[in-house]
């Protein structure tokens, strides 16, 4: 036994310091180097509409310059819905950016510095596909506001799929990065880094309760996205209405190639040309795809958002064996998160439907306002009027989104009109809201109040 | 104020500022107790939320309210995800307690108590309560007897109280004060010429199957006319409840602001604002936006919230399969419509259910009332996923209770019976494996389960092994 311990004893003590001597601690250090001069630390003020009325937000963030004329790469979750950012650079200099563009689906934004300078320090983009289990990675960014703050740790999976929760926080385009290097609030938007000072993943996730389950976007995804956002401004990717599911949802048959198509959307163009749930994708424009395990799922997702919006594409399905071509004209794939904005007057605040709102209402794309919150007191909230309604029409007339809305509100709050008439979707009924836009009956209950203090006093 | 002054005298003059004298009391607790019961039960109670079911021990004060053995309970004994089971009922006959087993009946839908009825060989000849019918008014005493815990030996105790307030819509009923002890529940109510007027009782929350006008969260006093009809005619334990007529709107009352805004006359209305499609009122063309005048000969005129039930009920008791003249007015015009009622679909806690051992979950038809709540098109069916057995096939696939199946393997599941059906087929088969096609939410999408169809049954070493 104790033979046994000693030669283990002396090997750990060894690899030691080896490590410690030799040239790994040397690596991270220069790999830190690189990065560290181009990191930003991002204060964003957001604008936050869910409770009846617009708020702003102050947030803490991490981010990394990736030219030298100021591009800054950060998460959507941090810069999105930003009304002004601050960045504090290397050397902490504050410098105003402005959003660039966002991209919810994968949660990034990327941002511009007001600078004229030209020569600012700026990261190295690396190859996340050629990332390997076990190497090792620094984290950096500014974890609970403390900028400038570097940790290590190894890959833990290079492909971690993070299923969907329905809470827009899981990309469905790309597998994750998962490290054991600290991520902590306020990593978000910070780069991830070999050691070779290149960056190989954007931090954004950490698995709460957990230590140590920290998850990057993959740099080789994120690339062209930031592309596309400098170039475009957005990001714009193919619709076909389709959900998927791995073959395992089906059948343990290893044989079995495709992925299994588990619901289209009835407003799509993937149901139109007569696709069923239940169809089994084989191939798009004549390139396989295969989805056997979850893992499999994103590339196939992405093959079809990266065709381009309104081309005719050829799918190959499988239904009950038999095997068939189906051509389908894509769409333009909508926003992650509709358009949000309050109304004042009335005290509430609302956003506009996506289209899984929309099938959930059982309404055409397009039609009605969501209610996200009214303001205690106000118009809306004395008139019943409910978060989570959607307003279909007011005063007879149709709403269509939230422009829309504003459109018809504004000349009726102008006139001041006792009673406007709303109808509301209420779950799966229908109910009709009357809002009354007097602020008359108040001030006659105040009046009556001072007259007459002790009947005040009573109630 | 004058004849208020009087009264207050009188009180002070007795010395008793409850409005009751030790005299009467000891009158009404000689009465009463003799018909008082402890009930012990087994409550099989189902998370809605997990499926799962647990089975606790519960106990109720009961009153015997017929000489035939007739009981009535608090409606907690059974409401929405909750039954109970293994009844005993423990009537104390002043100098000894007898046990009797006993069924419960059907549960009256308009009142939260229960009824048992007691089970004899012989005929039963008990002592029991008998309910006088009278008016009650706001402060009026009132006397109660309830049970003292198990600790104290289940002894019968006293209390008084006040009628706290009167509630007039959608029903009278009264309240009590809020600090009511437990042991008070479901026991006999007296008032102050020591005439037993009511019980003690508890409305439902909405999520134990109450509807939305019930109290719930405070005492009532639920008074003799409400439950006297129940105890003249018990309620049958399998027929159920005789179907109620159904017209198949929701709606809303003609507020004084609803009927300026439309220019109609501020005197009330129902303001229709769904209509369930495929309803007598769909056929009838009644529409969203109409306002219900008239029905079968008699006014509607809901102005306020509560007063939209009585509607409901006016519907309810008007007969199944009766046509009857509604008067309404669309776009401020009056029309008339006729109507022929039917039956009210089967609400959810009435549905059929169905427990496959092979896949480990329990399954139950869909109801309309679940199809609204869930804005389920009516091109929807199958069968939704009620309960799932911790560690059963379906549960290790990931099906869920609120899962909606819609296919099992090729056939598709519109009801029960058919997934019984495709069951029964599957098992002839012992497929490996089972596609289910499911709906939750509004998504779709597909678990694969491997049934477990009682393999035969495995050598000792593995059974070791394992």
């Amino acid at each position: 036994m104790l033979k046994r311990l000693i030669p283990l004893l002396a090997v750990t003590l060894i690899t030691g310091c080896a490590t410690l001597g030799g040239g790994s601690q040397s690596m991270v250090i220069r790999a830190k180097d690189k990065v560290v001069p181009a990191l930003v630390h991002v204060r964003p003020v957001k604008e936050v509409y869910t409770s009846g009325t617009r708020e702003e937000v102050a947030v803490l963030g991490s981010g990394f310059l990736i030219t030298g004329d100021g591009y800054v790469v950060t998460n959507e979750h941090v810069a999105g819905e930003a009304r002004q950012v601050r960045c504090v650079l290397y050397n902490q200099d504050e410098v105003d950016a402005e959003v660039t563009g966002i991209d919810p689906y994968t949660d990034i934004a990327v941002l511009k510095l007001k600078t004229d300078r030209t020569n600012l320090p700026h990261v190295k983009l690396g190859d996340s596909s050629k990332i390997k289990q076990g190497q090792t990675v620094l984290a950096m960014g500014s974890p609970h506001g403390l900028s400038r703050s570097v940790s290590e740790g190894i890959i833990s999976v290079t492909d971690r799929y993070l299923p969907d929760t329905g809470d827009d926080k899981v990309s469905p385009f790309n597998t994750w990065i998962q490290t054991d290097a600290a991520i902590n609030q306020g990593n978000s938007g910070g780069p991830l880094v070999n050691t070779n000072g290149e960056v190989i993943g954007i931090n954004a996730r950490m698995l709460a309760n957990a230590q140590n389950v920290g998850f990057a976007i993959p740099i080789n995804v994120a690339r062209e996205v930031i592309e596309q956002i400098i170039k475009n401004g957005r990001v714009s990717r193919s619709w076909i209405g389709e959900t998927l599911q791995p073959m395992t949802a089906k059948t343990n048959d290893p044989n079995q190639k495709g992925v299994v198509i588990a619901d289209l959307d009835p407003a799509s163009p993937g149901y139109e040309a007569g696709l069923h749930p239940g169809d089994i994708l084989l191939a798009l424009n004549g390139k396989p795809l295969n989805a056997r395990f979850e893992e499999d799922l994103p590339a196939v997702r992405k093959a079809i958002a990266d065709m381009p919006v309104g081309a005719e594409v050829t799918l190959t399905v499988s239904r009950n064996g038999e095997t068939k071509d189906v051509a389908v004209t894509t769409i333009e794939r909508s926003q992650l998160r509709g358009q949000q904005a309050e109304f004042k007057e009335w005290a509430f605040t609302g956003v506009d439907l996506t289209p899984i709102l929309a099938r959930q209402a059982q309404l055409p794309l397009g039609r009605g306002v969501l209610v996200t919150g009214t303001q205690v007191g106000g118009i809306a909230d004395s008139a019943h009027l409910d978060t989570n309604d959607i307003i279909l029409r007011v005063d007879g007339t149709d709403v269509a989104g939230v422009d829309g809305l504003k459109n018809i509100l504004k000349p009726i709050i102008e006139s001041g009109k006792r009673l406007v008439m709303l109808e509301v979707k209420r779950g799966a009924l229908t109910r009709f809201v009357l809002v009354k836009q007097e602020s008359e009956p108040q001030a006659q209950a105040a009046g009556s109040n001072m007259t007459e203090g002790e009947s005040g006093l009573v109630d | 104020m004058l004849t208020n002054l009087v009264a207050l005298i009188a009180v002070a003059t007795f010395g008793q500022s409850d409005g009751f004298t030790q005299k009467t009391i000891a009158q009404a607790y000689a009465q009463a107790v003799p018909a008082t019961c402890v009930i012990s039960y087994t409550a099989e109670v189902n998370n809605p939320g997990t499926g799962q079911t647990a089975k606790r021990e519960g106990s109720a004060f009961g009153l015997v309210v017929s000489a035939s053995g007739l009981v009535m309970a608090p409606g907690h004994m059974s409401y929405e995800n909750a039954e109970a089971s293994n009844i005993t009922v423990e009537v104390d006959q002043g100098d000894r307690r007898c046990e009797y087993s006993a069924r419960l009946l059907s549960k009256p839908e308009d009142i939260n108590v229960c009824f048992l009825q007691l089970e004899s060989d012989k005929k039963l000849s008990l002592p029991h309560v008998r309910f006088t019918q009278s008016g009650l008014n706001l402060g009026d005493p009132i006397l109660m007897i309830g049970v003292l815990g198990d600790s104290l030996d289940n002894t019968r105790a006293v209390a008084t109280s006040r009628v706290a307030a009167v509630l007039e819509k959608p029903r009278t009923t009264y309240c009590l004060d809020s600090s009511m002890k437990i042991g008070f529940i479901g026991g006999p109510v007296f008032d102050a010429s020591g005439h037993a007027v009511g019980v003690v009782g508890f409305d439902l929350t909405n999520s134990e199957g109450g509807d939305m006008y019930t109290r719930s969260g405070h005492p009532l006093l639920y008074q003799a006319s409400l439950f006297q009809k129940y105890i003249n005619a018990p309620p049958d334990e399998n027929a159920g409840s005789a179907a109620d007529a159904w017209l198949g709107v929701f709606g809303q009352p003609l507020t004084d602001d609803f009927a300026e805004y439309w220019n109609l006359e501020k005197d009330g209305g129902l303001i229709v604002s769904t209509v369930i499609p495929g309803s007598p009122a769909d056929t009838a063309g009644i529409t969203s936006g109409d306002v219900i005048r008239r029905f079968n000969g008699v006014d509607v005129r809901p102005k306020v919230d509560a007063e939209v039930i009585g509607f409901t009920r006016l519907v309810r008791d008007t007969g199944i399969g009766k046509t009857v003249h509604v008067e309404l007015l669309r776009n401020g015009e009056p029309m008339k419509a006729e109507v022929t009622l039917v039956a009210r679909p089967k609400p959810a806690r009435d549905a059929s259910e169905y427990t496959d051992d092979v896949l480990g979950m329990t399954v139950r038809e869909l109801t309309a009332d679940v199809r609204i709540l869930l804005n389920l098109s009516e091109d929807v069916n199958g069968v939704i996923v009620r309960r799932v057995r911790s560690g059963g096939a379906a549960a290790l696939a990931g099906m869920k209770p609120g899962i909606i199946i819609l296919r099992l393997g090729d056939k598709a599941i519109s009801s029960l019976e058919e997934y019984q059906d495709a069951m029964k087929n599957l098992a002839q088969q012992r497929p490996g494996e089972i596609t289910a096609f499911c709906r939750a939410g509004a998504a779709t999408g597909f678990l694969r389960i491997e049934p477990n169809w009682g393999e035969p049954a495995p050598k000792t070493e593995s059974a070791i092994a394992n």
